[in-house]
């Protein structure tokens, strides 16, 4: 494995087959069909390198499995942030990193010669000026220097601000920060913080705890950047089929972004937005989503904006979809038999759980919820959850509610019927 | 204002620690690489700190003539904070939860100091779909100090005394030592996981919802036995994992994989069908959780065992079909 650096330049291959080692747990080398055997052996050398500790191998009469094995509500760090420690460098970032932040670290502000003198002075570090103005340009972007002009001049000082300093003049923020350390927005930026403060979390858990998320953080800030300034992003989405196509492309978007919708119960999070081309809201996976861009301001922002927001009543997931395919559909109506005394808290799980719907008692010991949803087979999906206490279901559409009878024919075949051996 | 920056990564972390600690000899260099570094790390990271003859390493450090090596800097490395760090932070003070966190005090006194940072993102910009809507109430003040009591016991290992509702209602009260709390975006409740405390000595394992609880005062008396949160998800843990068959029918694999990916698992997939069969592990007192979820994946997701647990999702399954006939009956 000539070659082969722990480091990567960018996520987004790497973000791939992190995902289906975590997810898919369950494939062998030769049925990871994208790129070449060798890369699938990179990529694999990698995770097992980042992720040492999670990694679990199967033999099997497929070959060895590799896969990633975490009960994530049982860890007090997300494994995944891992692979944000790996970014490649050259050995000048490095090299001027350490020897630039030395030169500032008294405080004083200096300008781009001193610096690139001292450099070459103190430790024999030639460098062209360019390349000092670069690295000095590039962390005032990032905040470690502040840029100060002195006449025509800039100067530049360290930022005074450590993390270690941070936590420890604001009482309690340090518990917070290992608390948000595993957010699913942006939580390894929290376990980097902690990592500068030479700390860590160690007593806060996440139940319903998807920690693959944070592979999709990468494609985050573009999408926040824009929406905060107005503007379109342009992205290609890849489906797990087209991903595992080495000759996709993928499908070209450009879209105005609304909101990140994320499901708290199935692990997926979208990006919700408007196509300007197809005059609709959609939502996009944000798992499917690579090669981010801004594009240009959205004149109409505010507008769709507003219209988005009068369309979230009748969204009860993440679908913006079925009254634009299919025409018209009527509020889904389903009926539920409780006992409001002995099964009390079952009707505290519909009035937690209705989102958009109404709930209201219809008879003695029935419950209708109706919900006026664009997709009804998203409340049909829900649905299922209260298998056993669903006297009726009206409205949605025919094939919606069709499908719900039909299941349950099936699934009593399975558990009930003929063909039930499982448990002997 | 990048996410994915070397500076923030492995090697720049085993560079600063190394020069911190300099002067050091080779096989200290290598513990640092190991313990900050990646697995194969090792392979990599010595020979570009070690002054190589060909030059090709990161001009970080210089032999001495005794074999050790020193620091070509000046002072201990310095990391400031960054501003994607500020605004993360800036973008947290909008959750109600920091509340928690912080006194009012020192809640103002960050803002302030945060005040010219743009957060990293406003709070509308996120939005969770299926939370349920009957979340804790962070902000109230009665469940401030419960939670900033128990997160001073969970360090101090002080036993505490707690009085609390269960979820049938009744009331209860307890010594108990606390030992880590737990947050559910999808319920939105903070839960405290303990070990219940008499005469000295821990007699099983609990979780407490904090907005269950009425009362908490301290005991004064320090466990000094040693039981951790691992130990505690260990006697939690269901005794036989759930199995379960799933087809490729409406892409029901990739559904189930992700919805369950936060579960510990192995999965074995049938190349021919494509079918995957799973055994899951999960925690004793969420079983009910688990069975609704699975029933929800409808007849494309099989429960095959442990028995009883195929019994109560069949029970289930049958009551419904009952229903279903008996809804077609009243409509015929």
């Amino acid at each position: 494995m000539a070659g082969f650096s722990e480091l990567i330049k960018t996520f987004e291959k790497t973000r791939d087959y992190i995902r289906d080692f975590f997810i898919y747990g369950c494939k062998g080398r030769s049925e990871f069909t994208r790129r070449s055997s060798r890369t699938y052996d990179d990529e694999k050398r990698r995770a097992e390198s980042w992720l040492g500790d999670v990694i679990r191998y199967d033999d099997s009469q497929h070959g060895r499995q590799v896969s990633i094995s975490v009960d994530s509500g049982h860890i007090p760090e997300n494994p995944l942030y891992q692979a944000y420690g790996a970014k490649s460098f050259t050995d000048n970032d490095i090299r001027l990193h350490f020897l630039l932040l030395d030169l500032l670290s008294d405080g004083e502000p200096q300008n781009l010669r001193t610096l690139t003198d001292r450099l070459s002075i103190e430790y024999g570090a030639v460098f062209d000026v360019q390349t000092v103005r670069n690295k000095l340009t590039e962390y005032v972007k990032e905040g470690l220097l502040i840029s100060e002009k002195q006449g025509n001049a800039a100067f530049y000082r360290i930022s005074p601000e450590t993390a270690a300093a941070l936590l420890r003049t604001y009482d309690g923020l340090d518990e917070a920060v290992r608390f948000y350390s595993l957010d699913e927005e942006f939580g390894v930026i929290g376990a980097q913080l902690l990592q500068s403060a030479d700390t860590r979390n160690d007593i806060f858990y996440r139940k319903h705890h998807y920690i693959v998320r944070a592979l999709e953080d990468s494609v985050l800030p573009e999408i926040l950047a824009a929406a905060e300034e107005k503007c379109r992003v342009r992205f290609r989405t890849f489906s797990a089929k087209a991903s595992a196509n080495p000759e996709s492309e993928g499908g070209a978007f450009e879209v105005v972004p609304m909101q990140i919708l994320t499901s708290a119960q199935t692990g997926r999070r979208y990006l919700a937005g408007y196509i300007p081309e197809q005059r609709r809201f959609h939502a996009f996976r944000l798992d499917f989503i690579r090669n981010v861009k801004r594009t240009e301001p959205e004149p109409d922002y505010d507008a769709l904006k507003a219209a988005y927001l009068r369309n979230l009543p009748h969204v009860f997931g993440v679908s913006f979809g079925m009254r634009h395919d299919t025409g018209a559909v009527t509020p889904v109506k389903l009926t539920v038999r409780l006992d409001a005394y002995t099964e009390g808290y079952i009707l505290e799980r519909l009035e937690r759980e209705k989102r958009i719907g109404t709930l209201e008692q219809t008879g003695e010991g029935l419950y209708t919820l109706t919900v006026d949803a664009f997709d009804p087979n998203e409340v049909m999906h829900w649905a299922k959850t209260l298998i056993g206490r669903i006297v009726s279901v009206e409205g949605g559409t025919k094939q919606a509610v069709g499908r719900f009878y039909y299941d349950i024919k099936r699934m009593r075949d399975m558990y009930g019927g003929d063909g039930n051996d499982a448990l002997s | 204002m990048m996410l994915f920056h070397e500076m923030y990564g492995a090697y720049f972390r085993i560079a600063a620690r190394v020069l911190g600690e300099a002067p050091l000899n080779v096989q200290r260099l290598q513990y640092i690489v190991a313990e900050e570094g990646f697995r194969d790390s090792v392979l990599f990271v010595p020979q570009k700190l070690i002054p190589q003859k060909d030059g090709s390493d990161w001009g970080l450090l210089r032999q001495n003539p005794d074999g050790t090596l020193s620091a070509v800097t000046k002072h201990p490395p310095v990391m400031p904070l960054t501003l994607l760090q500020k605004r993360w932070l800036k973008a947290r003070l909008s959750d109600p939860k920091m509340r928690l966190f912080l006194d009012d005090e020192t809640f103002a006194a960050l803002s302030e100091k945060l005040r010219d940072i743009r957060p990293l993102w406003e709070p509308d910009m996120f939005r969770y779909t299926d939370s349920f809507s009957d979340g804790d109430d962070f902000t109230a003040p009665a469940y401030r100090e419960h939670f900033r009591l128990l997160l001073r016991a969970i360090r101090e290992r002080e036993v505490m005394y707690i009085r609390f509702h269960s979820g049938s209602g009744r009331r209860m009260e307890m010594r108990y030592l606390p030992l880590a709390i737990e947050y559910s975006r999808k319920n939105d409740k903070f839960r405290l996981f303990c070990c219940a405390v008499r005469g000295g000595k821990l007699t099983g394992s609990g979780n407490i919802n904090l907005g269950r609880i009425e009362q908490v005062c301290g005991t004064g008396v320090r466990y000094e036995g040693k039981v951790t949160a691992e130990d505690y998800f260990r006697m939690r843990r269901c005794e036989s994992p759930v199995t379960v068959r799933v087809t490729t029918e409406r892409n029901a694999v990739e559904r189930f994989l992700m919805e369950f990916s936060s579960y510990e698992k192995h999965t074995e997939r049938d190349v021919e069908t494509g079918e995957i069969t799973v055994q899951l592990r999960y925690d004793k007192q969420d079983e009910t959780e688990l069975l609704i979820r699975l029933l929800s994946f409808g007849p494309v997701l099989e429960i095959m065992g442990p028995p009883a647990f195929r019994a109560q999702a069949a029970e289930r399954v049958m009551r419904q079909y009952a229903l279903n006939q008996e809804a077609a009956v009243h409509s015929e």
